[in-house]
């Protein structure tokens, strides 16, 4: 049992006991952390909104033998002008929701790290761009190692008339590869997914309106497919 | 493991909310000491809670009758309406003795990681409430905290498109605490939000 130093963003908290709280962190040493926060849930606590999710915090926690507890917190960035905006932080739900999905405990996550900060960075210091939550999921799905294939056939390699797009090949198919189960592909999607992926999520493509819809239903059906589970945080938006 | 009268009591009494095994033993043999008329009063207690408590119908208050006696109170203003997320805060701001308008309650807040969406919430209900009520200000209580001040955005964009006055209980520092300990989301919205003297 020992006093360790850590940092991380804080993914996601629920109630514990009388007014602690588990306090989900995303650290990119030791990936995710669940710790204790005594007494956090009480306006007195010295712990404030510190351990708020989105907020990436230094953290001094005590060891237990199946929670460590946290001792004390300095926030290294709170991202407040996120939190002052309703789709800013609808889109960082989803961004914490997969990285939360992804990460293991006690397994070192820097580039999920590297990408949720990316991606809090940019929704706190730009207006919001309608295809950052695509470009992330796609990004996210290069982190785990399940990107679509977006420039070749995902059954053959060949890169001609990629029009079709099957969830379970993973990616663009070609006319002879073509499936029962593919899409159609509007013409110019491929593209524009290919350019999301390229782009830094703080300065992608400029949106088409129709494209960047379609974007957006494909990567998240493909997420949801290959990671198995539905994206609460995009399903509870549905109206 | 103690004989099944004893046992099944202490594995209901397990089942709440922070009550461990010990606790519910410690609770169950206390009950088992106590007058038989004290024990019986616990028990009917909670039977009679179950049986006639039930939501208002028209704030979602708990209530023992059709609606609340808050909602029934003609002496409350009707055109303010102040939005908590659980009954229990509803009795915290009427400590405070500051507010003589009526409540609404949502049953939680918008938490999009946990797949709560306003569809769960009784925000329907809150809308529709609106133009019979005369109500003309909506102050939204819910936590200081993520899911509180989402669903606090989201019932502004909602409702300001009706011609309401959305306010939102004011963030900052405790009383009696000390500004040392204070966070940076905290005092900053202590800061932003400072009053003249």
């Amino acid at each position: 049992m020992a006093l360790r130093h850590d940092q991380g963003i804080v993914l996601r908290g629920y109630p514990f006991g009388e007014a602690d709280r588990v306090v989900v962190l995303l650290s990119p040493n030791h990936g995710k952390l669940r710790t204790v926060a005594k007494g956090v849930r009480k306006t007195k606590s010295r712990f404030g909104g510190r351990l708020e999710p989105f907020t990436h915090v230094d953290v001094v926690l005590y060891e237990g033998r199946n929670l460590d507890t946290v001792t004390q917190v300095s926030v290294i960035e709170a991202y407040p002008r996120l939190r002052g905006d309703l789709d800013k932080v609808l889109a960082a739900g989803t961004m914490v929701e997969v990285v939360d999905a992804v990460a293991q405990e006690n397994e070192g996550s820097h580039r999920a790290f590297l990408l949720l900060q990316r991606g809090l960075s940019a929704l706190e210091t730009g207006p919001l761009h309608d295809d950052i939550v695509p470009a992330y999921l796609l990004k996210a799905a290069e982190v785990v190692g399940i990107a679509p294939a977006l420039t070749a056939c995902a059954a053959c390699g060949s890169s001609d008339g990629l029009d079709r797009f099957s969830l379970s090949a993973g990616g663009v198919l070609c006319p002879q590869c073509r499936s029962g189960g593919a899409y159609a592909l509007r013409s110019g999607l491929v593209g524009y997914l290919a350019g999301l992926v390229a782009s830094d999520l703080s300065s992608l493509p400029p949106v088409d309106p129709v494209l960047s819809k379609d974007a957006a239903g494909l990567v998240r059906r493909f997420l949801e497919y290959h990671l198995d589970r539905l994206l609460a945080s995009l399903a509870a938006m549905d109206v | 493991m103690f004989e099944a009268p004893v046992q099944k009591l202490i594995d209901e009494l397990a089942r709440l909310p922070g009550i461990g095994q010990k606790s519910a033993q410690r609770i169950a043999f206390h009950l088992l000491h106590v007058e038989e008329t004290d024990a019986r009063r616990l028990a009917e207690a909670v039977v009679e809670m179950r049986e006639r408590v039930r939501l208002c119908a028209r704030c979602f208050n708990v209530t023992d009758s059709e609606e609340c006696s808050i909602c029934r109170d003609l002496r409350r203003d009707p055109s303010a309406i102040c939005v908590v997320e659980r009954a229990q805060d509803v009795v915290v701001v009427e400590r405070t003795h500051e507010f003589r308008g009526r409540y609404h309650v949502l049953g939680g807040a918008i938490s999009p990681i946990e797949g709560v969406g306003p569809e769960q919430l009784r925000l329907r209900e809150l809308i529709a409430r609106i133009e019979p009520e005369g109500v003309t200000e909506v102050i939204v209580a819910t936590n200081p905290t993520v899911e509180g001040d989402t669903t606090a955005l989201y019932l502004a964009r909602s409702l300001k498109p009706l011609g309401l006055t959305v306010t939102r209980l004011a963030s900052g520092l405790p009383v009696g605490g000390d500004l040392d300990y204070a966070d940076e989301l905290t005092l900053g919205r202590a800061l932003s939000g400072r009053r003249e003297m």
